[in-house]
């Protein structure tokens, strides 16, 4: 069953031309924060479930799950940005995005909505986040004096900074 | 599984897009085979005669269906090739060297077109293909502007008289794709009826999408009616108005239906596309049989004492056939995702020729193993790679036919592309009989570069490492050929996502050879299940030589190595857990599945073997998760997934572990 009503989303996915600049995002929650993910990278939401703890495998790599029939590993959102670990409930969700030619199953506390965020209410992000949270943002939008912070997609899942603290605890 | 609305419009049009790309590329792989084969015979023809029709067949469908995903540079490029193919069809322009080197080029162009498109990148510049194609239609065109009514019999005449055009709209809705009517649907039934010369999606005030097809049909209302449920749209369309004086012009298509030839040529008859994931859904609930059968044997086993012997007898035959029928299915299912590597050596031949061209060097393609499967999923992984190998092969490799005889070589290349399959893994060679690859060339720009450090050894073990650095890149970086695509550290990356190896031999002024061997990604094994801090993991039963319980007392203790004694020797032990940094569990008997033999052996410690399995291998693609010893992984029934023990990583980890505690 195709639903229809978000068409207007998708249409860019088929026409160069568009009326309006905006982008559709999906948001997930951090630690209080609100994050974006461009939804054309999205694959679809998952509740978390069985994850199978791969050893040796980078810090915030929870380990691999099954989606749609390919073995994807399962990172952490909470853990990438160096945040304090929560246990799991029924809002935690995995967002499975597709990068290039990789699939990666990205855990946030929840997300739960969908946004067209209009191109222009995009803003670098601020020179004064420094370091790695700097790095992990593609720019800063606000909406309605709500703060979103667009994902840089590429970077956040480029762990070779986190391969390298691989298993702390050896 | 909870998820926002909008994931299944988006999955409709990615679906569409897919099916797009599918579709192409049919096309373009069937047109790029013929063009290699029109080549040869052109000279015949009708040998040449049934190419093009193949190929104005292709691309009238290319048009039309890039139309309908509103790619109008692929439109506009499909169309002009369709025109000019009209022309040499009809022999108002002349079938010669000249004119394939039009349709390879107009051909090529179109295919990164499209494949700009899937990978999301700017689709490149198609003015100059299409002008020169406008120019060359223009110089023949005169005699073709009217088509050829002479020479039409009167009733076909009239037959065409009767033609009309009509401008079809069709709004896709939830309610109607559950009644299977669909854009493909409808697309069908127009077909059926007509012509469809245009098909374009169309973008309404509030964001609906509707598709307008223009299609030109003999056939009247009174068929359109039978379309009524799928809320389609209709109106004539004037005569006079350009799109259709210029559809009409169109829309003849060749008279036959596939000509034996071009069939027999093409080889493309009686095949049928299928997602890859539809394959995965599919085995995915032939594991669920396999569950269920599972079960059904367990219940049985419970049942005996309290069942007459001779109805339980008859009911365990049946469980035991349902067994062996299941593993068939599933075999022929593996097998549904296997497809020769003739396909990607066929797309070589054709990027050969090209460069040959463009670098005025004679080469010989020498092809082995087309006939050896490949999992479809290796086969599109491989393909950048390869490329990317045998455009490096030609450009640095193979050397000028005036080099070549002043070396006292044939003037000829000669480049060969090998598969086979060696036991469980398939074996890709890529090799060249050119000038080989210069180490001593390659140690001093990594030296520039800072990738080695000047007092460090530098051999044939560590060049291949090098090349694949990321950052190097021999000579010219604007190099045409092997400058645009990817870098041989994308191409290591691809090969080790796959788990497979990559190496290189090369000899001064006799050549360079590339060796890939890839494990078989689907493929069934007998594993053993076992435990370990934990956790399960599986064993692939043809590592396992011997399965040994062992009472703990017997562990000897020598420096950094626990032993047993083992068939008169001894048996180092190595305990996964440890290895694998997971929780120890409380002394009791030792679970050993023992591996290698000889002074090779070593006994792998886990908590528990619980029992044996036919697994499917999983492939695990991301370096994220790709760690020392696992090869892969397995879902079992409850779509959990199981990781795969890979012996020789093991012993790595074993052995490093040893070091590091001996420091």
């Amino acid at each position: 069953v195709i639903p229809f009503h978000h068409f207007d989303e998708v249409i860019k996915v088929m026409t160069v031309e568009t009326t309006t600049e905006s982008e559709p995002f999906i948001l997930m929650e951090l630690a209080g924060t609100t994050y974006g993910v461009r939804s054309r990278f999205v694959q679809q939401m998952e509740m978390v479930e069985k994850i199978t703890r791969v050893p040796n495998a980078a810090r915030a790599v929870e380990g691999v799950v099954l989606a749609r029939g390919q073995v994807i590993p399962a990172v952490s959102l909470r853990l990438r940005f160096h945040l304090e670990k929560i246990p799991y409930d029924l809002r935690t969700r995995m967002v499975v995005v597709k990068k290039d030619t990789r699939v990666i199953g990205l855990i946030v506390d929840t997300a739960r909505e969908f946004l067209k965020i209009p191109t222009a209410a995009i803003e670098p992000p601020p020179e004064t986040i420094s370091g790695l949270s700097g790095k992990y943002l593609e720019g800063i939008a606000t909406l309605n004096g709500r703060m979103i912070l667009v994902l840089n997609l590429d970077e956040v899942i480029d762990l070779d900074t986190e391969i390298a603290e691989v298993a702390p605890d050896a | 599984v909870p998820h926002p609305e909008h994931e299944n419009s988006h999955e409709f049009f990615a679906q569409f897009f897919e099916d797009y790309y599918a579709e192409s590329d049919e096309h373009l792989t069937l047109v790029r085979r013929g063009l290699l084969i029109l080549e040869e015979k052109f000279r015949d023809p009708s040998a040449a005669h049934a190419l093009l029709d193949e190929f104005f067949r292709s691309f009238h469908t290319l048009k039309g269906i890039s139309g309908m995903v509103g790619l109008t540079e692929a439109e506009q490029l499909s169309h002009q090739m369709e025109s000019y193919l009209r022309l040499l069809r009809q022999e108002n322009a002349p079938l010669d060297k000249r004119s394939i080197e039009i349709l390879m080029t107009g051909t090529a162009k179109l295919e990164q077109v499209i494949a700009a498109r899937r990978n999301e990148q700017e689709i490149p510049s198609i003015d100059a293909v299409v002008t020169s194609l406008t120019e060359i239609t223009a110089e023949s065109d005169s005699p073709v502007v009217a088509p050829s009514e002479d020479d039409q019999t009167d009733e076909k005449k009239a037959e065409t008289e009767e033609l009309q055009v009509w401008r079809f709209v069709f709004t896709p809705s939830a309610a109607l794709s559950d009644q299977g009517i669909n854009v493909n649907q409808v697309r069908t039934w127009l077909q059926e009826a007509g012509e469809i010369v245009r098909a374009t999606p169309v973008v309404k005030q509030r964001g609906e999408i509707s598709f307008e097809f223009i299609v030109t049909t003999a056939a009247g209302e009174s068929v359109f009616r039978n379309w009524a449920q799928a809320n389609l749209t209709y109106e004539r369309v004037p005569g006079e108005l350009e799109v259709a004086s210029a559809s009409i012009a169109k829309v003849e298509e060749p008279d036959s239906p596939l000509t034996a030839s071009a069939a027999t040529m093409l080889g493309s008859t009686g095949v049928v596309r299928v997602d890859l994931e539809r394959l995965d859904d599919l085995m995915r609930m032939i594991g669920d049989l396999v569950t269920s059968r599972g079960n059904l044997e367990d219940t049985l086993k419970a049942l005996r004492r309290s069942m007459p012997t001779e109805e339980w007898r008859k009911l365990q035959e049946i469980s035991s056939q349902m067994h062996k029928q299941l593993r068939d299915l599933r075999d022929g299912l593996i097998r549904v995702r296997l497809v020769r590597i003739g396909e990607i050596f066929e797309r070589m031949k054709f990027v050969v020729r090209d460069l040959a061209r463009e670098s005025g060097k004679q080469i010989k393609l020498e092809i082995s193993g087309e006939q050896v499967e490949i999992d479809k999923f290796l086969v599109e992984r491989m393909m950048d790679p390869l490329l990317h190998l045998v455009r490096n092969a030609i450009s640095h490799g193979l050397e000028t036919p005036a080099e070549r005889r002043a070396q006292n070589k044939l003037p000829e290349g000669r480049l060969t592309l090998a598969a086979a399959t060696v036991g469980d893994t398939i074996s890709i060679e890529i090799a060249d009989d050119g000038r080989g690859i210069d180490i001593e060339n390659v140690r001093a720009t990594a030296l520039s570069k800072g990738l080695i450090d000047p007092g460090a050894t530098f051999d044939k073990e560590n060049l291949l490492e090098v090349l694949c650095s990321p950052g190097f890149s021999t000579r010219l970086e604007a190099d045409r050929e092997s400058g645009r695509g990817i870098g041989m550290d994308v191409v290591m990356r691809a090969i080790k996502e796959l788990g497979g190896k990559l190496s290189l031999d090369t000899e001064k002024n006799s050549g360079t050879r590339f060796a890939i061997e890839l494990p078989l990604t689907l493929v069934i094994a007998e594993a053993l299940i076992a435990t370990a801090g934990g956790q399960q993991f599986a064993i692939p039963q043809s590592v396992v030589n011997e399965v040994l319980e062992v009472d703990p007392a017997s562990v000897k203790i020598l420096e950094n190595n626990e032993i047993i004694s083992y068939r008169g020797g001894v048996l180092p032990l190595a305990r996964l857990a440890a290895l694998f940094n997971l929780g120890r569990k409380p002394d009791g008997q030792l679970h050993v599945f023992v591996t290698g033999s000889g002074t090779n052996a070593l006994g792998i410690v886990v908590d528990k073997i619980l029992g044996q399995r036919e697994i499917v291998v999983r492939g695990i693609g991301d370096p994220l998760v790709q760690v020392p010893g696992i090869a892969g992984a397995t879902d079992v029934g409850d779509e959990h997934v199981v990781l795969l023990l890979e012996i020789g990583g093991l012993r790595q980890l074993a052995h490093d572990a040893k070091s590091t505690a001996h420091v």
